[in-house]
């Protein structure tokens, strides 16, 4: 505590010391002539980027979908298609596509000329090694598979050098899609035959993005230098040629604090997620602050319907509408922070709005009480047959404004009559304790990306390894028959509705309660630098951007 | 007396390998009992989507789902031999991940002890010799205050000052020589209040004998007094508390380098323990161990080497009082 009060303090002289000097900066600026934001791309310069953890291992499959290597990976190597901040998927590696109609074969063309920075090509040889790997991993020498690919995957095989052909055991719509996620880096074959103790050495693995590994040290920092030869970028970013920056050096700092006092002193060009509190001022300073959405999840709470009382749909209905959403983008975030409308993001292809269901309804959410028995006693706690209205939130470790948020909502349900406790774990104890549907966890809160919303389905419930997050089983027969006309549609328009549909549902029985879209990377940026593109996973690409006078 | 001192020896290098072994085991159980290691920690998190069944079946594939008396059984026979195994978190092998922080740890740990001793000396010469109206009370009070201030609030305020107000050093290079300047610094200080405190008792002890005013009376500066005759027989005690002190180097030498940035061994310890690596923890508290009981065992053999008046009671264990009795210790000084 005593360290929280002592940084505060800092901070606040330290800001007061940079904004002298930004005061300053902004004076010369506004007296040198031309705009700065129509500026051509110049070659040339580095940056630096404060980050507050380079995650544990750099084993490709292990390490890839994690929200702090993700950014080297997305630099060091490239993906089949490319997907955009608004789920667009576009050609990349794959210049073209084909699919049966049954969404169970699929033909992918490659660009030719794509080398890894081994030498390797990359041809249908090089991606069904790693499409192999991704499904499947390799287990017992601690090579994990990447687990959002979809389970249903058969083999791939090389039909020429360009040209490979993948086969489903079902129809696998979002295939597609998956392979712009950040799971689906293509890794040069010769790294992927080495073992794990040799693909754990950053420095050893090749991939064919537009950066090479130039120096790494653990925990301390990563260095990549420009590939010159580079000629292959996403289509869709504007840009295919080698990159402008020549060095991004990824620098561990894990005092926030310190990664932005760094940028604002010049030391540093961006520094990644800053506390929320900050931004304003930030922005106030002129610096850029960027807060991408991902394409998957709200974040909120998925329910426990097998918890009493959570079992019946009244007390779930009244606490989709006890929330009062505007009031945790007021008080915990800033306006950059958007109001849930379903309970997938709303940049998310297929996403339809339902804000009307998520309306704050004190009053809504009181008489259901009422009418499903629940009577306030003199403590205003409500009580049926002699027990309380509890809930037990699970903070989520993974967001930093987590348990800042289950305190508000502790307040707005405590009003309504509930009882809400609230229990913090760290991630290990989180981990092994608070899973989906688990005796004892009522609610679990939902932090989760994915590209494409026909996963989502079979997510929610027990089939096809779903996780069966509201513990429904077979009992809901509706949710059930969505998800399996949803995962066996072969075309968008025919899944288009069926998905409108299953949010409707889901938001109405109140399976799902979303608190607010969710930012889980905020960028905070010298004006310098520009250019930089986001992706579908709110990743920021620094291929594209440049460094301004 | 020579097979004494051997049999003594002997017996405290015994005790050494047993600590040390102990410290493995000790170690091992702790991180075991506690909820989750670090593979089971990557494939929970979220954004994976693992289903409880795979993640069984990953775990098992890696042995982790054994007892903890084999497990333990076989980290200890590859330890005994050499094989200092995987880490578990980043995979890649553990005498690695040590080579490659330990440079950096003793570069700052060498030179936060030469700040403490050189500070040390500083206030406990200045106690002595600085007259009470330029301030000698107040730098009586200098050891107190080093030691009541955490290490990490003078890393913060010598950061904000050295580094943001004066730009003396970046924090994005720590190790630069400026930023090792005073990452030592603040991990000196506390240090050095240690050392300062046993110094100036014992300076104020020595200073009041009557060699000291017999010395002074013959015409000898207070530099002279200080160097030739005070500090010798003021240094012994300060011999044990320095042997003490290599732990507190250890200990923060850890939160020196997370409030720096610097990349060491405390960097490590402190990735590994919120990850629960038990191969890289188990490594570095052996190493740990190997060094802090080194070091005293160095200063236990040293001792009755260096004092003849320290002599091996009995069965040889046990120094003997009186070589810590500053009279003595006058004594012999005067005579000499």
């Amino acid at each position: 505590m005593r360290e929280k009060i002592n940084l505060r303090s800092l901070t606040r002289r330290r800001v007061l010391a940079a904004t002298s000097v930004l005061a300053a900066a902004a004076l010369l600026l506004m007296g040198a002539p031309g705009p700065a934001h129509s500026a051509e791309p110049r070659n040339g310069g580095s940056i630096i980027f404060l980050i507050d953890s380079l995650g544990n291992t750099w084993i490709p499959n292990n390490s890839a979908i994690s929200s702090f290597q993700g950014h080297i990976w997305g630099h060091v190597t490239d993906k089949l298609v490319y997907v955009d901040a608004d789920g667009k998927v576009s050609p990349w590696i794959a210049e073209r596509w084909e699919q049966n109609d049954a969404a169970t074969e699929f033909t992918l063309h490659l660009k030719p000329g794509v080398t890894f920075s081994d030498g390797t090509p990359l041809d249908a040889a090089a991606v069904v090694a790693n499409l192999d790997i991704w499904y499947a991993g390799r287990k017992g020498e601690g090579i994990n598979p990447i687990g959002l690919f979809p389970k249903t995957y058969e083999r791939a095989e090389a039909v020429d050098p360009q040209t490979v052909k993948v086969f489903f055991k079902a129809p696998t719509l979002g295939f597609i899609p998956t392979l712009g996620y950040h799971g689906s880096i293509l890794i040069s074959p010769k790294t992927l035959a080495q073992p794990a103790a040799h693909q754990a050495d950053l420095g050893k693995t090749s991939g064919s993005g537009p950066y090479v590994v130039e120096a790494w040290k653990e925990g301390d920092f990563v260095r990549l230098a420009k590939r010159k030869d580079y000629n292959w970028g996403p289509p869709a970013v504007g840009h295919t040629g080698p990159a402008f920056l020549h060095t991004i050096t990824y620098k561990l700092v894990s005092e926030p604090s310190l990664r932005v006092a760094a940028v604002q002193s010049g030391q540093a060009d961006v520094a990644y997620s800053p506390s929320p509190q900050e931004l304003k001022s930030l922005k106030a300073e002129g610096f850029t602050i960027s807060t991408p959405r991902y394409l998957g999840f709200v974040n909120g709470l998925a329910i426990n319907t097998k918890q009493a009382p959570y079992d019946d749909p009244k007390v779930r209905q009244a606490l989709q509408a006890g929330i009062n959403r505007q009031e945790i983008i007021d008080t915990v975030y800033t306006p950059d922070w958007k109001l849930a409308t379903s309970f997938i993001q709303s940049n998310v292809p297929g996403a339809t709005d339902h804000s009307a269901l998520l309306a704050y309804d004190p009053e809504k959410a009181g008489k259901l009480l009422d009418a499903a028995g629940w009577t306030k006693g003199a403590d205003g706690i409500r009580i049926k047959d002699g027990k309380p209205l509890t809930l037990t939130l699970h903070s989520n470790p993974y967001l930093a404004t987590s348990k800042a948020i289950d305190e508000l909502i502790a307040q707005q349900l405590g009003r309504l009559g509930w009882k809400v406790t609230i229990r913090a774990f760290d991630v290990a104890t989180f981990g092994e304790k608070v899973r989906f549907a688990r005796p004892g966890v009522p609610a679990y809160e939902v932090t989760r990306s994915f590209i494409d919303a026909g996963t989502v389905a079979s997510i929610l419930t027990n089939a096809n390894n779903g996780e069966n997050w509201f513990a429904l089983d077979e009992s809901d027969p509706t949710i059930n028959a969505l998800r399996d006309k949803i995962s066996g549609a072969a075309s968008l328009d025919i899944r288009t509705p069926l998905l409108d549909e299953l949010q409707k549902y889901v938001l109405e029985q109140g399976y799902f309660i979303p608190r607010t879209q969710i930012v889980q990377r905020i960028y905070v940026q010298s004006p310098k630098v520009k250019g930089e593109t986001y992706n579908g996973i709110a990743y920021a690409s620094y291929y594209t951007a440049f460094k301004g006078e | 007396m020579r097979n004494a001192y051997l049999t003594y020896a002997a017996r405290r290098i015994a005790q050494a390998v047993a600590v040390v072994l102990l410290a493995y085991v000790f170690t091992f159980v702790v991180v075991s009992i506690l909820p989750g290691d670090p593979v089971s920690t990557i494939l929970h998190d979220p954004q994976n989507g693992f289903t409880d069944e795979e993640i069984r079946e990953i775990i098992a594939a890696q042995g982790l789902d054994q007892p903890i008396a084999v497990q333990l059984w076989t980290a200890l026979s590859h330890f005994v031999t050499g094989n200092l195994g995987l880490s578990m978190r980043s995979g890649r092998p553990v005498a690695t991940l040590l080579a490659e922080v330990l440079p950096s740890t003793l570069i700052l740990a060498s030179a936060g002890f030469a700040v403490a001793l050189l500070l040390a000396a500083v206030i406990a010469y200045g106690t002595q010799f600085l007259p009470a109206r330029f301030g000698q009370g107040l730098l009586r009070g200098f050891p107190s205050l080093f030691l009541s201030v955490p290490n990490f609030v003078i890393g913060l305020v010598l950061i904000h000052a050295f580094g943001f107000q004066l730009g003396l050093f970046r924090v994005i290079e720590p190790n630069s020589f400026w930023a090792t300047l005073f990452a030592a610094l603040a991990l000196g200080i506390p240090i050095s209040a240690q050392i300062a405190e046993v110094l100036i008792a014992n300076l104020d002890h020595e200073a009041r004998q009557e060699y000291a005013a017999v010395a002074r009376s013959r015409g000898l500066g207070q530099v002279g007094l200080f160097v030739k005759h005070l500090l010798k027989p003021s240094s012994l005690p300060v011999v044990t508390v320095i042997a003490l002190t290599i732990g507190e180097l250890l200990g923060g030498s850890l939160i020196t380098e997370t409030v720096f940035g610097r990349t060491g061994v405390g960097s490590l310890v402190q990735r590994s323990v919120t990850t629960q690596d038990l191969p890289v923890l188990q490594t570095v508290v052996s190493l740990a161990a190997v060094v802090f009981v080194g070091v005293n065992l160095l200063a236990d053999l040293v001792y009755p080497l260096l004092d003849p008046r320290v002599t091996l009671v009995g069965s040889g264990r046990s120094r003997q009082a009186g070589a810590e009795d500053p009279a003595t210790q006058t004594t012999e000084a005067v005579t000499a």
